[in-house]
């Protein structure tokens, strides 16, 4: 362990992005759809098979699309997984407890209560049973299928390895989510990792998000252990959510006394309008042209918006992500980020329809970072499931909190705030993981963890 | 005290408890003996409506509703004590819990001949999430004081955690009045009381 001075003094090497996966760093394609996969490893040798042939096909943050395929791959280990694929005891015990628990054994900390719970959760999820995740992403159906070609080839043959959760997921038509909301706008901006986006924020340092830089604290984290395993590495909470669009539309209608007034009650529990404008700026009526302008659609900051005039302090994108609105308080939000990674999955619901027609749609999301404490279960245990951040007692976020159709939305307004009460679950947690997300070597060293004495145990 | 139809289960309970008791207050001073026969009627009463109100707070000291207790017990490192009580005196320490705004109450004892401190605080939520936090805000506010324990790694140092867990010491009882209200909320109903007297006045 370093010292403080030691600490204090730590250069950030450049961040090495062939070593790095494409899926921490890069966006989703556009157009996109893609897959996502879930396998177990009933035996280790079979495991460590099937990732040497898949290797070659996992992308680069430097070149998104591996020479092979017309899509990129990203793949990721359970606790579960990485002992199920024979990773020594000292290197499994390194991890941190959250990690080696699990997102299911964590509910109490994440609130994840009534349909949240994991004994809601769909097979795998939650279970000892899934491994290794991965995530893959094409332009076209066509593309897609060459992609899982390859995946599928690297375990057919492997009787010990077995598919438990499949998954296609896509792009809703005009690129916006179930809801109707232009979405995936904000990701913090991971310092060298590319020419940032105009009006973007301050860079966040890497380490936050990828191991073996340093982080916001000046520290390169130190575990997992050995030092091959964890550098270019990260984890992921993988988020699968269910949206339920016809009880969104169903609340608007009956809080609102108009189509305009609903638009704007929608607005102010997102923090944005359907377009990706945000109220800060267009705190009055929608600005499409605003919301459509990615160098815009970013920046601004809560300064003159302290009373939450203009966006709600419970609205969601407050909520999960503060940016200036906490600076009076004791509290760091440059070490609460995370790398948000979402797809979309499911038909749309008719415009106009009230009813929900049983079909499964929502948004899976990877939260990326480098601590999953004080980032993902930071943000959903403090500022999402709760409110005495922002004085407003044990309010919920509005759209993912929990909220069991006694949830109250608290608009502030002049000369008296206006108070939404009778709030349902719009979003249900349908199964979720915490994964560990290896660069490419880390990669080649779990694939080669019988072999080469030289490549297991050293620090 | 609530009425609340009992349980076979939780009658066997209760009586097991006071029985408990009256044997261990066989041999106690006789000034205690006598109040536990006057108490015997509302001891039972109390112990069913107590159950299930106090859980653990985490890693570290118990929890009623959203308030924990912590409760530390730090050796005091050779000359510490001399500095420590100048620190406490100076009164500027006042200012970090007021910042942190989840702190209901703290204090500092001095305890065997000032060789042990007792740090003892009433706080919302959890601290464990927070200690990054304070250790980008206020480590120097932390480092002041707690550098007078013997031991103490520094508040950015990753074994502080550790360090805390080590000397905490669990309540083994412990009571707060409004466990389901915290600094913020009391802040924000200080405010609007007021308020709605007047308005009350007015409309009255």
């Amino acid at each position: 362990m370093l010292s403080l001075s030691e600490t204090l003094s730590t250069r950030s090497p450049a961040l090495e992005t062939s070593d790095i996966q494409a899926t921490v760093l890069r966006p989703r394609p556009k157009p996109y759809c893609g897959e996502y996969v879930i396998l177990r490893i009933g035996n280790a040798e079979q495991g460590r098979e099937m990732l040497r042939r898949i290797l070659p096909h996992v992308a680069p943050a430097d070149e998104w699309w591996a020479p092979s395929l017309p899509g990129w791959l990203g793949i990721a280990f359970t606790f579960e997984g990485l002992k199920a694929l024979g990773v020594p005891q000292a290197s499994l015990d390194s991890f941190p407890i959250e990690f080696r628990q699990g997102m299911a054994a964590r509910a109490a900390i994440l609130n994840d209560l009534g349909a949240n719970a994991p004994a809601n959760w769909e097979f795998p999820f939650g279970t000892p049973e899934a491994h290794v995740a991965l995530a893959i992403y094409a332009r076209s159906k066509e593309d897609l299928q060459k992609v899982l070609d390859v995946a599928r080839k690297s375990h057919k043959d492997l009787d010990q390895i077995s598919v438990v959760y499949r998954m296609p997921f896509g792009e809703l038509p005009d690129g916006r989510n179930p809801f109707g909301f232009k979405d995936g706008l904000h990701n913090p901006h991971v310092e060298g990792s590319g020419p940032a986006a105009t009006g973007a924020d301050t860079p966040v340092k890497a380490g936050e998000f990828v191991m073996g830089y340093a982080d916001e604290r000046g520290e390169t984290a130190n575990v997992p252990i050995p030092l091959e395993l964890r550098r270019n590495g990260t984890f992921v909470a993988i988020r699968k959510f269910h949206m339920d669009v016809a009880a969104f539309r169903r609340y608007l209608q009956a809080e609102a006394s108009s189509p305009e007034e609903e638009e704007l009650i929608a607005a102010k529990m997102v923090g944005r309008w359907r377009s990706g404008a945000p109220l800060v700026l267009a705190p009055d009526r929608d600005d499409s042209a605003l919301g459509a302008d990615g160098s815009r659609n970013n920046d601004f900051s809560y300064a003159d918006d302290m009373k939450g005039l203009k966006c709600p302090f419970s609205a969601h994108i407050r909520r999960v992500n503060p940016r200036d609105a906490l600076k009076n308080d004791v509290v760091a939000v440059n070490l609460h980020h995370f790398l948000r990674r979402g797809t979309n999955y499911g038909p749309p619901l008719p415009e106009g329809v009230l009813e929900d027609d049983g079909a499964e749609r929502g948004g899976v999301f990877l939260l990326i970072g480098a601590q999953l404490h004080r980032q993902f279960e930071f943000i959903q245990s403090q500022w999402v499931t709760d409110s005495n951040f922002i004085g407003h007692g044990t309010e919920q976020d509005p759209l993912i909190g929990n909220n069991e159709g006694d949830g109250v939305f608290t608009i502030p307004r002049t000369p008296v705030r206006r108070r939404l009460h009778g709030l349902p679950r719009f979003v249900s947690v349908r199964g979720g993981e915490y994964c560990f997300m290896p660069g490419l070597r880390a990669l080649r060293w779990l694939a080669h963890l019988d072999g080469d004495d030289e490549h297991t145990g050293r620090q | 005290m609530t009425t609340k139809t009992v349980t076979k289960p939780e009658q066997s309970e209760v009586a097991k408890k006071i029985e408990e008791l009256r044997k261990l207050y066989a041999d106690a001073p006789e000034v205690g003996r006598i109040a536990l026969e006057h108490l015997m009627g509302s001891m039972k009463d109390g112990i069913i409506t107590d159950t299930e109100k106090t859980s653990s707070a985490g890693r570290t000291g118990l929890r009623r509703g959203k308030v924990s207790e912590l409760t530390i017990v730090f050796p005091i490192a050779p000359g510490g004590a001399k500095r420590l009580k100048a620190v406490l005196d100076s009164g500027f320490n006042v200012q970090a819990p007021d910042r942190v705004g989840s702190v209901h109450d703290m204090r500092y004892v001095f305890l065997d001949n000032d060789t042990r401190i007792l740090f003892a605080t009433t706080y919302d939520g959890e601290w464990d999430p927070y200690v990054d936090d304070f250790a980008t805000h206020i480590p120097d506010e932390l480092d002041v004081v707690f550098c007078n324990c013997e031991g103490w790694p520094g508040v950015r140092s990753p074994a502080v955690k550790d360090y805390i867990a080590k000397y905490q010491v669990t309540a083994r009882a412990w009571y707060v009045a409004q466990p389901n209200l915290t600094v913020r909320d009391l802040k924000r109903l200080e405010r609007i009381g007021p308020a709605l007297d007047e308005f009350l006045d007015k409309i009255a």
